[in-house]
């Protein structure tokens, strides 16, 4: 018997497999180098989720979870830090997840210049075109 | 078993379901810049979840990058190329 929010956790899963497997078809299937690069970004952010989903915690007997930015370091209480240790989520995967985001952005700044080269030279972004004209 | 948790996570789950269909409108547009404006909106609610998903500093860089830069150059290369995808 599974409870009302693992139920929606499986929802917000599968959306997010479903969302992956769209962004590998634009990626793979489509032709066009723009609709690849914006295939790209949607696969990168879904990867992102997944890594934020990993280090969720549920709630734990009815005390909210809470981000993993501790605030009361001032007052020198253990049990502060012991509660923020019992309820904030993993801060680990969102640190990975910072450092990709903005790595994927300077991968998809140079597949925008890539792509700018290919329509100088070539005068297309269609893959098929651009294998043709190479031979 | 709390309802509070189960309220927040559906609310999360209905923002994932529009995400993907907002994904699935952006994969399958033949017009390049509706196909943009789709994605921005895909990351829009993307940026929603991360902040249900407790990460509200992930938000801080995400909104600015995924609203505002992804856009922002790839339709900046579209006025440089082409906006209609071939068929």
């Amino acid at each position: 018997m599974i409870t009302l929010s693992e139920y929606f956790m499986t929802i917000l899963i599968t959306c997010m497999i479903v969302n992956l497997g769209l962004a590998l078809y634009g990626v793979f299937f489509k032709p066009n180098l723009i609709k690849k690069i914006i295939a790209l970004t949607i696969l990168g952010d879904t990867a992102n989720t997944f890594a934020l989903i990993i280090g969720y915690r549920m709630w734990v007997a009815g005390v909210p979870s809470r981000p993993p930015v501790f605030t009361e370091w001032r007052s020198n209480n253990p049990l502060l830090l012991l509660v923020f240790t019992k309820t904030a989520v993993d801060p680990l995967p969102q640190a990975l997840v910072l450092t990709a985001i903005v790595i994927g952005l300077a991968v998809t700044l140079f597949l925008v210049f890539l792509t700018l080269q290919a329509w100088k030279i070539y005068r297309s972004v269609d893959m098929r075109d651009i294998r043709k004209l190479k031979g | 078993m709390s309802y509070g948790e189960a309220f927040l996570l559906g609310i999360t789950a209905l923002a994932a379901i529009f995400s993907t269909i907002a994904t699935y409108m952006a994969i399958m547009e033949r017009d390049l810049l509706k196909a943009v404006i789709f994605s921005a909106i895909q990351s829009t609610i993307y940026a929603f979840i991360y902040y249900m998903l407790m990460a509200p500093d992930i938000d801080l860089v995400y909104i600015p990058v995924a609203v505002g830069l992804y856009p922002a150059v790839i339709i900046a290369l579209i006025k440089k190329t082409t906006r209609e995808e071939k068929p």
